[in-house]
Protein backbone atom coordinates (compact mmCIF):
# COMPACT_ATOMS: atom_id res chain seq x y z
CA UNK A 1 0.00 0.00 0.00
CA UNK A 2 2.52 2.76 0.66
CA UNK A 3 4.40 3.71 -2.27
CA UNK A 4 8.59 3.93 -2.29
CA UNK A 5 8.14 7.49 -2.07
CA UNK A 6 5.54 7.94 0.96
CA UNK A 7 7.85 5.29 2.07
CA UNK A 8 10.68 8.00 1.51
CA UNK A 9 8.66 10.40 2.88
CA UNK A 10 7.86 8.41 6.03
CA UNK A 11 12.28 8.15 7.05
CA UNK A 12 11.78 11.67 7.06
CA UNK A 13 7.91 12.69 8.63
CA UNK A 14 8.38 16.35 7.82
CA UNK A 15 8.59 15.98 4.48
CA UNK A 16 4.81 15.31 4.86
CA UNK A 17 4.50 18.68 6.41
CA UNK A 18 6.74 20.20 4.02
CA UNK A 19 4.80 19.04 0.71
CA UNK A 20 1.41 19.55 2.36
CA UNK A 21 1.73 22.89 3.58
CA UNK A 22 3.61 23.62 0.30
CA UNK A 23 0.86 25.43 -2.67
CA UNK A 24 2.86 23.55 -5.55
CA UNK A 25 2.98 20.04 -3.64
CA UNK A 26 -0.06 20.24 -1.70
CA UNK A 27 -2.72 18.34 -3.83
CA UNK A 28 -0.67 15.59 -4.92
CA UNK A 29 0.80 14.74 -1.12
CA UNK A 30 -2.72 15.41 -0.02
CA UNK A 31 -3.40 12.37 -2.93
CA UNK A 32 -1.30 10.36 -1.54
CA UNK A 33 -2.04 10.80 2.00
CA UNK A 34 -5.12 10.31 1.16
CA UNK A 35 -4.77 6.59 -0.21
CA UNK A 36 -3.05 5.43 2.43
CA UNK A 37 -5.55 6.57 5.22
CA UNK A 38 -8.17 5.42 2.80
CA UNK A 39 -6.23 1.56 3.00
CA UNK A 40 -6.08 1.92 6.65
CA UNK A 41 -9.46 3.06 7.23
CA UNK A 42 -10.85 -0.04 5.18
CA UNK A 43 -8.75 -2.21 7.00
CA UNK A 44 -9.86 -1.19 10.41
CA UNK A 45 -13.56 -0.21 9.58
CA UNK A 46 -14.66 -3.01 7.50
CA UNK A 47 -14.61 -4.94 9.75
CA UNK A 48 -16.81 -3.08 11.93
CA UNK A 49 -19.42 -3.37 9.00
CA UNK A 50 -18.37 -0.48 7.65
CA UNK A 51 -18.05 0.25 3.34
CA UNK A 52 -15.81 2.15 0.94
CA UNK A 53 -18.64 5.36 1.02
CA UNK A 54 -18.07 5.37 5.49
CA UNK A 55 -14.78 5.24 4.65
CA UNK A 56 -14.74 7.83 2.15
CA UNK A 57 -16.75 10.81 4.17
CA UNK A 58 -14.34 9.90 7.18
CA UNK A 59 -11.28 9.99 4.92
CA UNK A 60 -12.54 13.61 4.05
CA UNK A 61 -12.94 14.91 7.29
CA UNK A 62 -9.56 13.21 8.82
CA UNK A 63 -7.53 15.18 6.20
CA UNK A 64 -9.38 18.37 6.90
CA UNK A 65 -8.54 17.33 11.17
CA UNK A 66 -4.88 16.53 10.07
CA UNK A 67 -4.50 20.02 7.80
CA UNK A 68 -5.66 22.06 10.71
CA UNK A 69 -3.61 20.27 13.38
CA UNK A 70 -0.41 19.99 11.05
CA UNK A 71 1.45 22.23 13.20
CA UNK A 72 0.87 20.19 16.28
CA UNK A 73 2.50 16.43 14.37
CA UNK A 74 5.60 16.66 16.65
CA UNK A 75 7.58 13.92 14.58
CA UNK A 76 7.42 11.52 16.97
CA UNK A 77 6.04 8.58 14.83
CA UNK A 78 5.71 8.54 10.95
CA UNK A 79 3.49 11.29 9.47
CA UNK A 80 1.27 8.39 8.53
CA UNK A 81 0.80 6.92 11.23
CA UNK A 82 -0.07 9.97 13.12
CA UNK A 83 -2.74 10.88 10.69
CA UNK A 84 -4.34 7.33 10.67
CA UNK A 85 -4.67 8.19 14.52
CA UNK A 86 -6.34 10.60 14.04
CA UNK A 87 -8.94 9.34 11.07
CA UNK A 88 -9.53 6.13 13.71
CA UNK A 89 -10.78 8.57 16.21
CA UNK A 90 -12.94 10.35 13.68
CA UNK A 91 -14.34 7.61 12.43
CA UNK A 92 -14.98 5.63 15.80
CA UNK A 93 -16.65 8.83 16.78
CA UNK A 94 -18.83 8.76 13.86
CA UNK A 95 -19.88 5.48 14.72
CA UNK A 96 -20.61 6.04 18.08
CA UNK A 97 -22.59 9.65 17.51
CA UNK A 98 -24.50 6.73 14.99
CA UNK A 99 -25.21 4.27 17.26
CA UNK A 100 -25.89 6.54 20.13
CA UNK A 101 -28.03 9.05 18.01
CA UNK A 102 -31.89 8.25 19.65
CA UNK A 103 -30.59 7.42 23.28
CA UNK A 104 -30.95 9.72 26.01
CA UNK A 105 -28.44 9.94 28.90
CA UNK A 106 -31.80 9.26 31.30
CA UNK A 107 -32.41 6.32 29.70
CA UNK A 108 -29.49 4.64 30.42
CA UNK A 109 -29.04 6.10 33.87
CA UNK A 110 -32.63 5.00 34.48
CA UNK A 111 -33.87 8.70 35.24
CA UNK A 112 -34.70 8.34 38.46
CA UNK A 113 -32.30 9.87 41.23
CA UNK A 114 -29.16 8.43 39.81
CA UNK A 115 -28.89 6.14 42.42
CA UNK A 116 -27.26 3.03 41.64
CA UNK A 117 -29.34 0.17 42.77
CA UNK A 118 -27.65 -2.87 42.88
CA UNK A 119 -29.55 -6.30 42.58
CA UNK A 120 -29.40 -8.83 44.60
CA UNK A 121 -31.28 -11.95 43.76
CA UNK A 122 -30.79 -15.25 45.23
CA UNK A 123 -29.87 -16.50 41.63
CA UNK A 124 -26.49 -14.12 42.14
CA UNK A 125 -25.35 -15.38 45.21
CA UNK A 126 -24.70 -19.36 44.47
CA UNK A 127 -21.39 -20.51 44.80
CA UNK A 128 -19.60 -17.90 47.23
CA UNK A 129 -22.91 -16.54 48.29
CA UNK A 130 -21.68 -15.01 51.43
CA UNK A 131 -18.37 -13.24 50.38
CA UNK A 132 -20.40 -12.31 46.86
CA UNK A 133 -23.35 -10.67 49.04
CA UNK A 134 -20.74 -8.98 51.69
CA UNK A 135 -18.89 -7.56 48.88
CA UNK A 136 -21.94 -6.33 46.98
CA UNK A 137 -23.02 -4.92 49.88
CA UNK A 138 -19.48 -2.68 50.45
CA UNK A 139 -19.73 -2.08 46.59
CA UNK A 140 -23.33 -0.41 47.37
CA UNK A 141 -22.36 0.95 50.05
CA UNK A 142 -19.25 2.64 48.55
CA UNK A 143 -21.44 3.87 45.18
CA UNK A 144 -23.35 5.29 48.10
CA UNK A 145 -21.02 7.05 49.60
CA UNK A 146 -17.97 7.51 48.30
CA UNK A 147 -18.96 8.94 45.02
CA UNK A 148 -20.31 12.21 43.82
CA UNK A 149 -23.64 12.59 41.76
CA UNK A 150 -21.75 13.03 38.45
CA UNK A 151 -19.26 10.40 39.16
CA UNK A 152 -22.28 7.48 39.97
CA UNK A 153 -24.24 9.19 36.74
CA UNK A 154 -21.22 8.62 34.86
CA UNK A 155 -20.45 5.37 36.22
CA UNK A 156 -23.93 3.98 35.25
CA UNK A 157 -23.72 5.77 31.66
CA UNK A 158 -20.57 3.57 30.61
CA UNK A 159 -21.62 0.92 32.18
CA UNK A 160 -24.92 1.03 30.19
CA UNK A 161 -23.01 1.07 27.08
CA UNK A 162 -22.29 4.51 25.99
CA UNK A 163 -18.95 5.66 25.39
CA UNK A 164 -17.63 8.78 27.05
CA UNK A 165 -17.54 11.36 24.15
CA UNK A 166 -21.43 10.78 24.16
CA UNK A 167 -21.76 11.03 27.72
CA UNK A 168 -20.02 14.53 27.45
CA UNK A 169 -21.63 15.53 24.44
CA UNK A 170 -25.33 15.03 26.81
CA UNK A 171 -23.52 16.79 29.34
CA UNK A 172 -22.50 19.58 27.77
CA UNK A 173 -18.86 18.67 28.96
CA UNK A 174 -15.75 17.13 27.44
CA UNK A 175 -14.21 14.06 26.75
CA UNK A 176 -11.52 14.59 29.55
CA UNK A 177 -13.76 15.61 31.62
CA UNK A 178 -15.85 12.64 31.87
CA UNK A 179 -13.03 10.45 31.50
CA UNK A 180 -11.42 11.74 34.81
CA UNK A 181 -14.98 11.15 36.48
CA UNK A 182 -14.73 7.97 35.37
CA UNK A 183 -11.34 7.44 36.46
CA UNK A 184 -11.41 8.93 39.85
CA UNK A 185 -14.70 6.88 40.55
CA UNK A 186 -12.88 3.72 39.95
CA UNK A 187 -9.81 4.65 41.87
CA UNK A 188 -12.16 6.07 45.11
CA UNK A 189 -14.37 2.71 44.97
CA UNK A 190 -10.52 0.90 44.84
CA UNK A 191 -9.77 2.58 47.71
CA UNK A 192 -12.47 1.89 49.63
CA UNK A 193 -12.22 -2.15 48.87
CA UNK A 194 -8.72 -1.80 49.77
CA UNK A 195 -9.83 -0.80 53.12
CA UNK A 196 -12.54 -3.33 53.69
CA UNK A 197 -12.24 -6.93 54.80
CA UNK A 198 -11.83 -8.04 51.42
CA UNK A 199 -8.61 -8.64 48.96
CA UNK A 200 -8.65 -7.20 45.36
CA UNK A 201 -7.98 -10.76 44.12
CA UNK A 202 -10.57 -12.83 46.12
CA UNK A 203 -13.13 -9.91 45.28
CA UNK A 204 -12.18 -10.60 41.39
CA UNK A 205 -12.33 -14.38 41.94
CA UNK A 206 -15.53 -14.26 43.65
CA UNK A 207 -17.30 -12.19 40.49
CA UNK A 208 -14.82 -13.93 37.76
CA UNK B 1 -33.25 -0.34 37.00
CA UNK B 2 -30.94 -2.38 38.74
CA UNK B 3 -27.27 -2.80 37.76
CA UNK B 4 -27.16 -6.11 36.04
CA UNK B 5 -24.98 -9.06 36.72
CA UNK B 6 -22.67 -8.68 34.35
CA UNK B 7 -22.62 -4.84 34.54
CA UNK B 8 -21.41 -5.26 38.20
CA UNK B 9 -19.04 -8.23 37.29
CA UNK B 10 -17.59 -5.40 34.69
CA UNK B 11 -17.63 -2.57 36.94
CA UNK B 12 -15.79 -4.98 39.83
CA UNK B 13 -13.32 -5.87 37.09
CA UNK B 14 -12.35 -2.18 36.05
CA UNK B 15 -12.09 -0.99 39.50
CA UNK B 16 -10.14 -3.93 40.78
CA UNK B 17 -7.53 -3.39 37.83
CA UNK B 18 -7.57 0.34 37.63
CA UNK B 19 -4.18 1.57 38.13
CA UNK B 20 -3.21 5.71 38.45
CA UNK B 21 -3.29 7.66 35.16
CA UNK B 22 -1.92 11.06 34.10
CA UNK B 23 -2.89 11.36 30.77
CA UNK B 24 -6.61 12.46 29.40
CA UNK B 25 -7.81 10.93 26.20
CA UNK B 26 -6.74 13.88 24.33
CA UNK B 27 -3.13 12.88 25.87
CA UNK B 28 -3.54 9.85 24.65
CA UNK B 29 -4.09 10.69 20.78
CA UNK B 30 -1.01 12.83 20.78
CA UNK B 31 1.04 9.54 21.72
CA UNK B 32 -1.00 6.89 20.43
CA UNK B 33 0.71 6.80 17.07
CA UNK B 34 4.31 6.27 18.74
CA UNK B 35 3.09 4.23 21.28
CA UNK B 36 1.74 2.15 18.03
CA UNK B 37 4.88 1.84 16.36
CA UNK B 38 6.70 1.09 19.79
CA UNK B 39 4.69 -2.06 20.16
CA UNK B 40 4.50 -2.95 16.50
CA UNK B 41 8.40 -3.06 16.43
CA UNK B 42 8.18 -5.02 20.04
CA UNK B 43 10.81 -2.15 21.25
CA UNK B 44 10.68 -1.58 24.85
CA UNK B 45 8.61 1.49 26.20
CA UNK B 46 9.68 4.66 27.69
CA UNK B 47 8.51 6.38 30.47
CA UNK B 48 6.14 8.75 28.45
CA UNK B 49 5.24 5.60 26.50
CA UNK B 50 4.40 3.79 29.75
CA UNK B 51 2.08 6.53 30.88
CA UNK B 52 0.25 5.84 27.22
CA UNK B 53 -0.36 1.91 28.07
CA UNK B 54 -1.70 3.06 31.66
CA UNK B 55 -4.23 5.32 29.89
CA UNK B 56 -5.10 2.62 27.49
CA UNK B 57 -5.27 -0.10 30.43
CA UNK B 58 -8.22 2.24 32.31
CA UNK B 59 -9.68 3.75 29.24
CA UNK B 60 -12.38 1.53 27.41
CA UNK B 61 -13.13 4.00 24.73
CA UNK B 62 -8.99 5.24 23.71
CA UNK B 63 -8.22 1.44 24.43
CA UNK B 64 -10.96 0.54 21.42
CA UNK B 65 -9.79 3.30 18.82
CA UNK B 66 -6.24 1.81 19.66
CA UNK B 67 -7.53 -2.03 19.11
CA UNK B 68 -8.59 -0.32 15.24
CA UNK B 69 -5.70 1.72 14.66
CA UNK B 70 -3.64 -1.45 14.84
CA UNK B 71 -6.24 -2.71 12.65
CA UNK B 72 -5.48 -0.17 10.10
CA UNK B 73 -1.42 -0.33 10.40
CA UNK B 74 -1.36 -4.12 10.15
CA UNK B 75 -3.78 -3.65 7.00
CA UNK B 76 -1.02 -0.97 5.44
CA UNK B 77 1.91 -3.34 5.73
CA UNK B 78 0.51 -6.31 4.21
ZN1 LIG C 1 -9.14 7.78 26.96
Amino acid sequence: MYSTESQSMSSNPYQWVEKLKSESHREEAVGKLRVILMGGLKGAFFRRGQNDAFCEDVCQESLIRVMKNIDSFEGRSKFTTWAISIAIRVGISELRRRHHKDVSLDAITSGNDMKIELAITEDDVSGNAIDQRAILETLSNLIENQLTEKQRTVVRALLGGMPVEEIARRTNSNRNAVYKLFHDAKQRLKSGFENSNFSLSDIESVFA
Amino acid sequence: MPLSKQQISTLISLVVNSTPDSLSCDDCLVNVAEFAETELMGTSLCESMLKVKQHLNNCPCCNDEYQSLLEALRSLNN
